[in-house]
């Protein structure tokens, strides 16, 4: 019997074919290449250890890569959980667990457990370390993988300042390796759980890390990093033309549309939560004309927000309507006013106010002073006549702590945290910037901060948002992000995946074309 | 001699102590670093712990003392900014500031003094005139932007050199010609002025009467004496390249001192803008101590 062998054949090439083409499980890449930052600051050691954390984003410029949290702003939302895989709340709202991810070591290889969880936190001296050491009453280890927090009383903001950037408590360092090289070594040589290790520093030039194969989200694409301070827009711009960087942060203005002219070069914009507004001095000034919150109003009628975002950030900037970032929890999304001259002047008619009227002068946050002029230009096309007033970075934010700006502030608050501690900073009548002095709002603050059901209090915190929409309270103009430059040899370059971050993030998601 | 010197160093201690004083009270008039350094939003109690926690809760009288009787002793305070010792910083950025300053002085007296010498022998010629340009454009152009000219010519267009940065002999190219731009051109001018000097005094006329060549004449007699007043400014013009490079060392990304100061500025980093000055004084007092000594010892008639 003779065998037609064939169909055989067939089959087994066919099967052999398969088996060579199917997308086998195979490992995954090795990281590869180098990519160069051009940084427009000077990276401090003091940056490097999560648990000095200021409260300003600047340190997690390096610490995306250096380190990781219990839960972080990813792209895929605030609060994505990162070491802690998951977290849940007593009843009573006075317990917090979290069960921690279990396939986590850190850059010299040890696993990460529960014990540098509590160590981090009850080690953290940075940004509002002594309110979380006055509400937690004490952490305690259930086993190595689950860590308890016990509050002294129900405290609803506990995950907004343990779970987010507000500060740096819940970004978690080793325990073991901390105590065995002391802080000052720890500066010297830092070891996180982060996508990227410290591989060594030139004080004031550059530092430079390395892939850390055994992330747990995944192998990070690129093998080196190296991050150059290089304080002068003009000279990091030409390093990314030169190819000497791939990234170069913060090239605005005229930088900017140079990048748009360069065929190598694309412009990519950043995420961030620096919101901007206009702030009326004399607002509670019977007197004043911005007393009236027609004028108020006819103030912010006045702004071409789409065109000053333009203007001074390339369009990356996305105009807003309220001084809370629409991504903050609790925070009620107003859409901005539109650019609308006419009803603006007729606004100031309503008031009062048919010619305009002499507004003194407008101050900055420095060096923001281009952008209060483009400001005073579209006021002074109302009729609101103001003259531009220049400050020293120090000096403007001791006058506006004390509340002795007069005229109009070009203001920001950049600060991390959720539409609470945006409230309580510049809207209650309390707050450290807040020039309001608005009796209901603080009335409503203060029942929302002794709510405990949290459908109600976020109906709280939305009525004020509201209240201060309605009453015209601010001018909101956008949200400031920033254009950067990046080779065209970037394939991910990080930039604005994280709507709420203004630097790379997640870096284990860079990659080089 | 002695009564001279112990006068002159009297002088030092004193400007000394005036720089100090100066620079503690300018730095501190201008704004708290608190503000800068915390949360946007932080509370009052927020900053007044920062102020606890770095001493400057203290009456400026008193944080004065501390930071003086600190100095004497080589503690300079601890950067608010960086959180390490004020005087390591200075130090880890003092070699590169030294190494450009040298650079910057070699390209300055290269330029200055041969393109000097070649204007004084032809007073009112072509390359007299074009020394004056070259001098013009060295004194009258900002630094920033002969440093940004350079960048985007050599680094950027012809791709000849990096844009910034320190590390190879080539970082240090485009720095040295924007630091020493001023430099030359004052070099440039004063050997001219002095070669003409030397040119016209009566050692010199001796010298062609009898019958030596005109380039032994320039080498051997003209040069070595037109050289003295040179070499004294470029003396004193090495002590103000190294700590008045602020926006050269910017542009550049040159880790030196001068950035380490303008970052302290913005920073309101009193220790470490308080170290930088404070030091530098201290090298342009010596600087000038040491050549008021030296010319006194030359001459006796100065200590009269």
């Amino acid at each position: 019997m003779r065998l037609n062998r064939r169909p055989l054949l067939t089959a087994l090439t066919v099967v052999l074919a398969l088996t060579l083409t199917a997308p086998a499980p195979r490992p995954e890449a090795a990281p590869a290449g180098t990519v160069t930052y051009a940084v427009h600051i000077t990276i401090a050691p003091a940056w490097f250890d999560p648990a000095d954390n200021p409260g300003q984003i600047t340190p997690f410029l390096i610490q995306y890569a250096l380190h990781d949290a219990m839960i972080k702003p990813m792209p895929q939302g605030m609060t994505t959980p990162s070491l802690a895989e998951s977290w849940s709340a007593s009843k009573d709202g006075r317990v917090y667990e979290f069960v921690l991810r279990k396939n986590v070591v850190f850059h010299n290889g040890d696993p990460m457990t529960a014990e540098d969880v509590k160590f981090s936190f009850e080690r953290y001296r940075g940004a509002a370390a002594k309110l979380l050491k006055e509400k937690v009453e004490a952490v305690t280890i259930v086993d190595p993988h689950r860590v308890r927090f016990h509050l002294k009383q129900p405290w609803p903001d506990f995950m907004g300042f343990y779970g987010s950037p507000a500060t740096g408590a819940g970004w978690i360092v080793p325990k073991k390796y901390v105590e065995k090289v002391g802080e000052d070594g720890f500066k010297k040589a830092p070891i996180g759980a982060g996508p990227f290790k410290f591989v060594g520093m030139t004080p004031g030039v550059e530092i430079v890390l390395e892939a850390h194969e055994k992330y747990w989200r995944k192998t990070p694409k690129v093998k080196r990093i190296v991050m150059k301070s290089v304080p002068e827009g003009s000279t990091r711009l030409a390093m990314v033309k030169r190819g000497e960087a791939q990234i170069a942060y913060k090239t605005d203005g005229p930088l900017g549309e140079e990048v748009k002219k360069d065929p190598n070069l694309q412009l990519v914009y950043s995420g961030g939560i620096a919101t901007w507004w206009l702030q009326f001095g004399e607002m509670n000034d019977p007197k004043s004309p911005w007393h009236n919150p027609k004028v108020r109003l006819a103030a912010s009628y006045a702004l071409d927000r789409k065109a000053l975002s333009e203007a001074e950030t390339l369009g990356a900037s996305p105009p807003t309507g309220s001084i809370i970032p629409r991504e903050f929890e609790w925070a009620l999304p107003v859409d901005p006013l539109p650019y609308d001259p006419k009803k603006a002047k007729q606004l100031l008619a309503e008031a009062g106010y048919p010619n305009g009227f002499d507004a003194g002068t407008i101050t900055p946050i420095p060096p923001y002073n281009s952008f209060a002029e483009a400001v005073g230009g579209y006021l002074g096309a109302v009729g609101i006549k103001v003259k531009l007033q220049k400050m020293e970075r120090a000096v403007m934010f001791d006058k506006r702590r004390k509340r002795e700006l007069a005229g109009i502030c070009l203001c920001a608050n950049g600060g991390f945290g959720n539409a609470v501690t945006r409230i309580d900073a510049d809207i209650v009548s309390t707050g450290v910037h807040s020039i309001l002095k608005d009796a209901e709002i603080d009335k409503l603050f203060e029942d929302q901060s002794r709510e405990t059901d949290p459908k109600k209090r976020q109906a709280l915190l939305k009525q004020i948002q509201q209240l201060v929409v309605d009453r015209a309270y601010f001018a909101p103009i956008y949200q400031l992000q920033w254009p950067n430059a990046v080779s065209k040899t970037m394939k991910v370059s990080g930039m604005g995946l994280i709507p709420t971050f203004y630097y790379t993030g997640p870096f284990e998601d860079i990659e080089l074309r | 001699m002695t009564r001279f010197i112990a006068k002159r160093c009297l002088y030092a201690l004193v400007s000394l102590f005036i720089l100090s004083v100066t620079i503690f009270v300018l730095i501190r008039v201008t704004g708290d670093p608190v503000t800068l350094l915390a949360a946007p939003d932080a509370k009052e109690a927020d900053l007044q712990a920062i102020r606890v926690q770095l001493g400057l809760d203290r009456t400026w009288p008193v944080q004065y003392l501390h930071f003086i009787v600190g100095a004497l002793q080589g503690d300079f305070g601890t950067s608010l900014y960086y959180r390490v010792p004020a005087g390591t910083l200075y130090l880890q950025r003092l070699p590169a500031s030294l190494q450009l300053a040298a650079a910057a002085m070699a390209v300055s007296l290269l330029i200055g003094i041969s393109i000097g010498i070649l204007a004084a022998v032809n007073v009112g010629r072509w390359w007299d005139s074009a020394g004056k340009l070259i001098a013009l454009l060295g004194l009258s152009m900002p630094s920033f932007w002969l440093g940004l000219l350079l960048i985007n010519f050599f680094a950027v267009y012809l791709g000849w050199l990096p844009t910034s940065g320190r590390g190879t002999a080539a970082h240090m190219a485009m720095p040295a010609i924007a630091l020493s731009g001023y430099f030359t051109a004052a070099h440039m001018r004063l050997t001219r002025s002095s070669m003409l000097d030397v040119l016209g005094s009566e050692y010199v006329k001796l010298a062609r009467l009898k019958g030596l060549p005109e380039s032994w004449v320039l080498v051997k007699h003209a040069f070595k004496n037109a050289l003295i007043p040179v070499v004294t400014f470029a003396g004193i013009n090495l002590v103000l390249m190294i700590n008045v490079a602020v926006v050269v060392e910017t542009v550049f990304a040159w880790p030196g001192i001068g950035r380490l100061l303008f970052e302290g500025i913005e920073f309101r980093d009193f220790p470490v803008v308080q170290t930088v000055v404070l030091l530098g004084g201290v090298m342009v007092i010596v600087a000038n101590l040491l050549v008021d000594i030296l010319y006194a010892w030359i001459d006796p008639r100065i200590r009269l």
